[in-house]
């Protein structure tokens, strides 16, 4: 095995931790640090107090487009699509920060934030694999997350044409918001 | 408001704003990048502004900042929405915000 650099070492567990904060899955932790799965789960277990959660993560790239979560995947694609542009920030580093100023926007226009960051890394690396991508609406002009085969020469955002049914769960979200409060 | 007012008052937001941006850029300056809508040039100079060369810049008639849309659809959106739709206009404003290019030295 090679030898690890404390300071390296030091600087990875800072980002293991600031991840496990923004709620991210062991997956996610275990693919963008090289710390052990050992210590992974130790340090899972000493910050959020119980065992990270098992089974595989979401792997649908049909969720980022159903009409909510498209709205919100499209506003941190947006921001990431910005910092990549325009600052020097990339990989894990830009994911975090854009994760960070998308639950910024979801505060301010209170907003319960549907997007996780294990859901964003995952968004990122389907644009990477050119799965999914982002397309312009022909009326505003904003960008949008969209298939990355589909035809989008004539795409028209869910929020200049919002469908009938738009945000309309089954389940009030408000009660789960209290719920996550309490 | 009398023209002189005017000036102070151009003068203050003037040295306001630029000490908070400086203070975002030291702070995080991808994140900066992102909320003041510049480019990494323009971080880079307000990074390394010294408090005298900030009075300096600030002591002027004209604004530093400006208006980030100049297009009635976001000034719509940010503005003009009832309580239900706050949410989804200002998610759509974001979005549109966002794929602006950024403010850069020419």
């Amino acid at each position: 095995m090679r030898k690890k650099s404390v300071a390296s070492e030091a600087k990875e567990i800072q980002t293991a931790m600031e991840m496990i904060h923004l709620g991210a899955r062991l997956q996610l932790l275990e693919s963008e640090t090289s710390l052990s799965r050992e210590r992974l789960i130790k340090l899972y277990k000493e910050l959020k107090g119980n065992s990270p959660p098992k089974g595989m993560l979401p792997f649908s790239e049909d969720w980022f487009l159903t009409w909510q979560p498209n709205i919100h995947s499209s506003v941190f694609a947006d921001i990431y699509g910005y910092l990549i542009a325009h600052a020097d920030c990339r990989g894990i580093e830009a994911i975090i920060k854009s994760y960070k100023l998308y639950l910024e926007h979801c505060e301010v226009a209170e907003m319960e934030p549907i997007l996780s960051l294990t859901r964003a890394w995952t968004l990122v690396r389907f644009f990477e694999g050119k799965m999914l991508k982002t397309a312009s609406c022909k009326q505003c002009s904003g960008h949008f997350v969209v298939h990355a085969h589909d035809l989008n020469h004539r795409f028209v955002c869910g929020l200049c044409n919002v469908p009938s049914r738009a945000g309309k769960t089954n389940k009030p979200r408000t009660l789960t918001y209290i719920a996550m409060a309490a | 408001m009398k023209a002189t007012e005017l000036t102070t008052e151009i003068r203050e937001l003037n040295l306001t704003y630029l000490m908070l941006a400086q203070q975002m850029v030291l702070a995080d300056k991808d994140m900066a990048i992102f909320r003041l809508g510049i480019s990494k040039d323009i971080a880079d100079v307000l990074a390394v502004l010294t408090p005298s060369q900030i009075l300096k810049l600030s002591n002027s008639n004209m604004m530093l900042c400006r208006i980030r849309f100049d297009d009635n659809l976001v000034f719509g959106m940010l503005a003009n929405y009832s309580g239900k739709e706050k949410t989804m206009s200002q998610s759509h404003a974001a979005i549109l915000m966002a794929g602006q290019p950024a403010e850069e030295i020419a």
